[in-house]
């Protein structure tokens, strides 16, 4: 193989080709300088506009998870009644990629999806960003406001976010509850007796008991992992119980707040009384690790999320028993135990509208909304294996007696607790969960992690007035 | 990137001084169609890598002078070098960067042993050479997700076969993948795992390539064979064996997909590469004026050690 | 000279040409040597076997501890779950796989077309500065493909090739290209030029020679170029995750992938679903096993 060694001149090829790619280059910066300006969220109309009679799909975009395909399943035999024209998709993605999957759709201002279901702390990046429409006029035309736990009304849809607890009757809304969700305590009857541990710290001391009395069992089973919004839940929810707070809302203040004296009780209690009573190598565990462990009768005490606990009930999936009931003759299901505070995690989703949705799409999205908010339709949703919103249906026997942990959502409902609903609520919780994750796993200290996920986190809300600088 | 320079550069556009390949056939037309040729041939190949590869990284070289952001709109404003002083002064990146050596060094080295050690073995062997090899080289065969998958199956510390079997041995379990040291070489193994049959392959066919008749007249002189192996062998199989060891460090600096997969990163941030720290920058805050200039530092990373690859590839060509 | 694995792995011993009596600890040592060898293709092996197994175990068998190696139940129904969705009808799974199928076979067959006239162009004509075009190309290859990701993002974003086939389809074969020039022009190398000049002087133009003369000797090379670009497009996770989000679109990896996360594991499905993503792989590397030296470098080594 030769090479001539002469070289300088550009080739012909190559110097089309360098045009055409500078051509192209100032055609796209130009493109990418002009686009976005949209700052605030356009709003939808109050009334819903004439539907088409023409076929149509109405997509949605969550990830891919059980309630998932009970929602496709569900709209597409139920709300095919009233719209026979339209069918429903719910696209799914992975759930460590769900929030890039929509985010980086709305940021093309091209979605293919027309209802995203947001968490309700991505609300605030797709409101400031302008990525769903305001139904602030929609909601207040359309939709029973009554029926609902404000909180709950709120929590999926308000921004900027409602106090905890409560609802600002004037601000915007930008989504609606479509599943409810919050933690269940899952523990073993038949180890630790049929009724579950009041406090945080007996349900500690049960635990221990129970982890000594059965060898091969672990105490607790929870959350750990650093992807998704793993541990930082699990970090919450203690610094909920034994009374701290995650930041001021007003004063924008999470140093001095998250990590103060209450705040660094929790994590103490969290990594020295709770981290010692979980089995070897749980660091990363996570929905479905909790469910195995549960399954494969490894766990006396475990929490996970309410929407994601059907599969314990599967024989199939389990060691527990060969059937419905034996297994439920094993496992219990109660709300949260409680300390300083009864506060529980706020989790499900809501629905939103996409901003870069077809305008056909869009009404049709309005009206999937409406109806999907009628008392019997959520009645219908329950008894599909869906965790309503409105007060009547989360009390009627369809729901109730659909699943064993659904009376704990009823119960929960007026405990319930987010956490900030802000634009950086990506990296907010990526900052918690990598250090919570880290003292978790021995990485780091209780207090240096807590330390410094006040600290890091505190100049991600100082900088937030900056662009695509910074965040590193 | 060995010479993106002539892409600037705004020469008169002939080349392709086509060569007959015979001499004495140089008519005008033979050589302007030859010429035509060479332009019809290469241009459409070279279009693709300009439009997928050179643009992207131009623009990328743009945007990591501002503070563009993908979602949050508005005009980019330039900051020019803060950017980059950001990173560069940054103990997280500083952190990322250590985490990234440490796996570089340990998985090229581990797979370079072993790797070597295998081909040293197989090419020993009179019977079975060619099933051994096959076999052998199943891992490297597998998309990095297969991979990254069963591995974290397999290293799960409750119910992965790993401790499984240590049980077995009467060993204690081993938190192969949430432990801040064996994380990382967790991490470490399952790339020593893929891709020592790469390396294998490579010095297979060097020691293959080694002229027995040097062995028998070592072994008139009845040379030991640690000598053999030092003085004949190594020389031989070393230049074959450098550019599989330094392609593997370019895999090894890009890698993602095992990252992501096997611990996200974890426990806490020990995981971490630069690879998956750029992706969070890029992705979870969309700083992509950040994330931009990070690329293009690793790229500079890249460039380097890709000129040091194809010096050496050079090197073995004109031997 | 290409070391094939045929000829790297031949029935002749590289060295132990020695006179037997200056064999070092002779049989003994022999010994040692296999049981080395078979130690480590165990544990080389043994994740692959695993796997296997676990695709064909029912879901109470993959959780047993000590872990069953040998005493389960057979069963199929993970391979059926694959294919068929839980309501009958094709599993997203499935379409993921022909998605797969679409984009690494169109995408190579696009570097395939670019890449082979490029490769004969540059093996035959002296064209300016080849050797830092050359190398400039293969540079390309080695991108970080999370950093090309970004600005790639961005230009989809804008002429709207975000999460569809030909975007993927586009970054594949340009990640191909490299490779297939690099690797081609070895092949090309090898074919002699008077072959064509032999033609020229019988009246063909040198397309004519190149298309009639060179190129059917050179389709080997392409076969086993285009299955090495086929296995990187078919592998690729980095931007097919980053690049689609939809069922239509996205491809076996990031599907595979998106198996776990949800609320339980089921370890078996994932195990049967590498095992049928891997084996047209496996079966495929197989193919061009004389080739491959040269295929895991690039083209660059082909000694």
């Amino acid at each position: 193989m030769r090479y001539p060694q002469r070289r300088g001149r550009l080739s012909v090829p190559g110097r089309k080709a360098g045009l055409a790619a500078a051509a192209l280059l100032v055609a796209t910066t130009a493109a990418a300088c002009g686009g976005g300006q949209n700052d605030s969220a356009p709003k939808a109309p109050a009334t819903i506009p004439e539907l088409t009679k023409d076929p149509l799909t109405l997509s949605f975009i969550w990830f891919d998870w059980p309630p998932a395909h009970a929602l496709e399943a569900f709209a597409n035999a139920e709300y095919a009644k009233e719209r026979p024209n339209v069918t429903v998709k719910v696209k799914t993605v992975p759930n460590a990629n769900w929030h890039d999957a929509m985010f980086t759709q709305f940021a093309a201002h091209k979605t293919d999806f027309d209802i995203p279901i947001l968490d309700s702390q991505h609300i605030g990046e797709a409101v400031t960003n302008g990525n769903i429409l305001d139904i602030t006029d929609f909601v207040k035309k359309n939709i029973d406001v009554k029926a609902y736990n404000p909180y709950l009304l709120a929590a999926y849809g308000q921004f900027p976010q409602a106090e905890t607890g409560k609802r600002d009757e004037n601000a915007s809304l930008y989504g609606l509850p479509l599943l409810g969700d919050t933690w269940t305590m899952i523990y073993r009857k038949d180890l630790i007796g049929d009724k579950p541990p009041q406090t945080w710290d007996e349900m500690i001391s049960v635990a221990e008991k129970c982890q000594a009395d059965n060898p091969g069992v672990s105490g607790l089973a929870f959350h750990q992992a650093n992807g998704s919004d793993a541990a930082a839940v699990t970090y919450n929810t203690v610094n909920g119980v034994y009374g701290g707070n995650l930041w001021n809302p007003r004063t924008r203040k999470i140093d001095g707040v998250l990590n103060d004296a209450a705040g660094q009780e929790a994590m103490d209690v969290l990594v020295n009384k709770m981290k010692p009573l979980t089995a070897k190598g749980s660091g990363n565990w996570f929905i479905d690790e909790v469910n195995a462990a549960v399954a494969q009768g490894k766990a006396c005490i475990a929490f996970n999320w309410i929407a994601a606990s059907g599969g314990l009930l599967d024989p199939k999936q389990s060691t527990l028993g060969a059937t419905r009931e034996e297994i439920l003759d094993k496992l219990g299901f109660a709300a949260l135990p409680s300390q300083k505070t009864n506060l529980v995690p706020l989790g499900g989703m809501g629905m939103h509208v996409s901003a870069y949705s077809p305008e056909a799409n869009q009404a049709e999205a309005l009206n999937f909304m409406k109806w999907f908010e009628q008392a019997d339709i959520q009645k219908k949703w329950a008894a599909a294996g869906g965790v309503p919103s409105r007060t009547d249906a989360l009390e009627s026997p369809e729901f109730l007696d659909a699943a064993p942990f659904n009376q704990v959502y009823t119960d929960s409902v007026p405990r319930m607790r987010d956490m900030w609903n802000v634009p950086e609520y990506a990296r907010l919780v990526d900052i918690e969960n990598t250090n919570v994750n880290a003292a978790l796993n021995g990485a780091k200290t209780p207090k240096e992690a807590l330390d410094d996920i006040a600290k890091e986190q505190q100049s991600v809300l100082d900088s937030s007035s900056g662009k695509g600088g910074g965040g590193l | 990137m060995s010479d993106p320079a002539p892409l600037t550069t705004d020469h008169p556009g002939q080349v392709a001084s086509a060569t007959p390949p015979a001499p004495g056939r140089s008519r005008r037309s033979r050589r302007l169609s030859d010429r035509g040729l060479a332009v019809a041939f290469t241009s459409p190949a070279l279009l693709l890598l300009l439009a997928m590869s050179v643009f992207p990284l131009l623009w990328a070289l743009y945007l990591s002078f501002t503070d563009y952001s993908a979602t949050r709109g508005g005009p980019a404003q330039f900051l020019w070098f803060e950017n980059y002083t950001a990173i560069l002064t940054s103990p997280q990146v500083h952190q990322r960067a250590l985490t990234t050596l440490v796996y570089v060094v340990g998985a090229v080295t581990l797979q370079t042993v072993l790797g070597f050690a295998i081909a040293y073995l197989i090419s020993r062997r009179t019977h079975g050479r060619g099933l051994l090899t096959t076999l052998f080289l199943v891992p490297m065969m597998l998309s990095p997700v297969v991979v990254g998958l069963f591995w974290r199956f397999m290293l799960d510390a409750q119910f992965g076969v790993i401790n499984s079997m240590l049980g077995s041995l009467g060993l204690g379990q081993v938190e192969w993948l949430t432990g801040q040291r064996t994380a990382l070489i967790s991490l470490i193994l399952v790339d020593t795992w893929q891709w020592t049959p790469f390396i294998m392959l490579i010095a297979l066919a060097g020691l293959t390539a080694v002229p027995t008749y040097l062995y028998e007249a070592a072994s008139i002189d009845r040379a030991s064979e640690w000598f053999r192996f030092r003085t004949i062998t190594l020389p031989l199989v070393w230049p074959l064996l450098l550019i599989a060891v330094l392609f593997r460090a370019i895999e090894a600096f890009r890698l993602f997909d095992l990252v992501y997969i096997l611990t996200s990163g974890g426990p806490g941030v020990s995981t971490e590469t630069l690879s998956f720290h750029v992706y969070k920058v890029a992705f979870l805050g969309f700083n992509t004026g950040t994330a931009s200039a990070y690329g293009i530092l690793m790229v500079l990373v890249v460039i380097v050690l890709t000129q040091l690859y194809l010096r050496y590839l050079n090197k073995l060509k004109e031997d | 000279m290409a070391v094939s694995v045929d000829e790297a792995v031949g029935t002749r011993p590289a060295r132990d040409r020695t006179p037997r009596a200056r064999r070092f600890g002779g049989r003994g040592r022999a010994v040692l040597e296999v049981a080395l060898l078979t130690v480590l293709a165990a544990v080389m092996l043994f994740p692959a076997l695993w796997m296997i197994e676990t695709s064909i175990k029912e879901n109470r068998d993959v959780y047993a501890i000590p872990a069953k190696f040998f005493d389960f139940k057979v069963t199929m129904d993970h391979f059926k779950d694959v294919f068929v969705a839980s309501g009958g009808g094709r599993s997203t799974l499935s379409d993921s796989f022909l998605n797969s199928v679409v984009v690494a076979g169109a995408s190579t067959a696009l570097a395939t077309v670019l890449g082979v006239p490029a490769a004969w162009a540059y093996s035959r004509f002296a064209v300016k500065a080849k050797k830092d075009q050359l190398f400039f190309i293969l540079s390309t290859r080695f991108m970080p493909p999370v950093v090309v990701v970004i600005p790639i993002f961005l230009m989809y974003r804008q002429v709207g090739l975000i999460d569809t086939k030909l975007g993927l389809i586009l970054i594949y074969a340009a990640f191909n290209i490299p490779f297939t020039i690099w690797m081609m022009k070895g092949f090309v190398d090898e074919v002699p030029a008077e072959y064509e000049d032999a033609a020229m002087l019988d009246g063909y133009t040198r397309l004519q020679a190149f298309w009639r003369f060179t190129l059917p000797l050179l389709l080997p090379g392409i076969a086993a170029t285009a299955v090495f670009a086929l296995i990187f497009s078919w592998n690729e996770f980095v931007f097919a995750i980053f690049l689609t989000s939809s069922d239509s679109v996205r491809t076996a990896p990031p599907a595979i992938a998106g198996l776990i996360g949800g609320t339980t594991v089921d370890w078996g499905l994932v195990a049967a679903a590498s095992v049928v993503f891997a084996l047209p792989v496996l079966v495929f590397a197989y193919l061009v096993r004389r080739h491959l030296v040269a295929g895991v470098t690039l083209g660059a080594v082909r000694r």
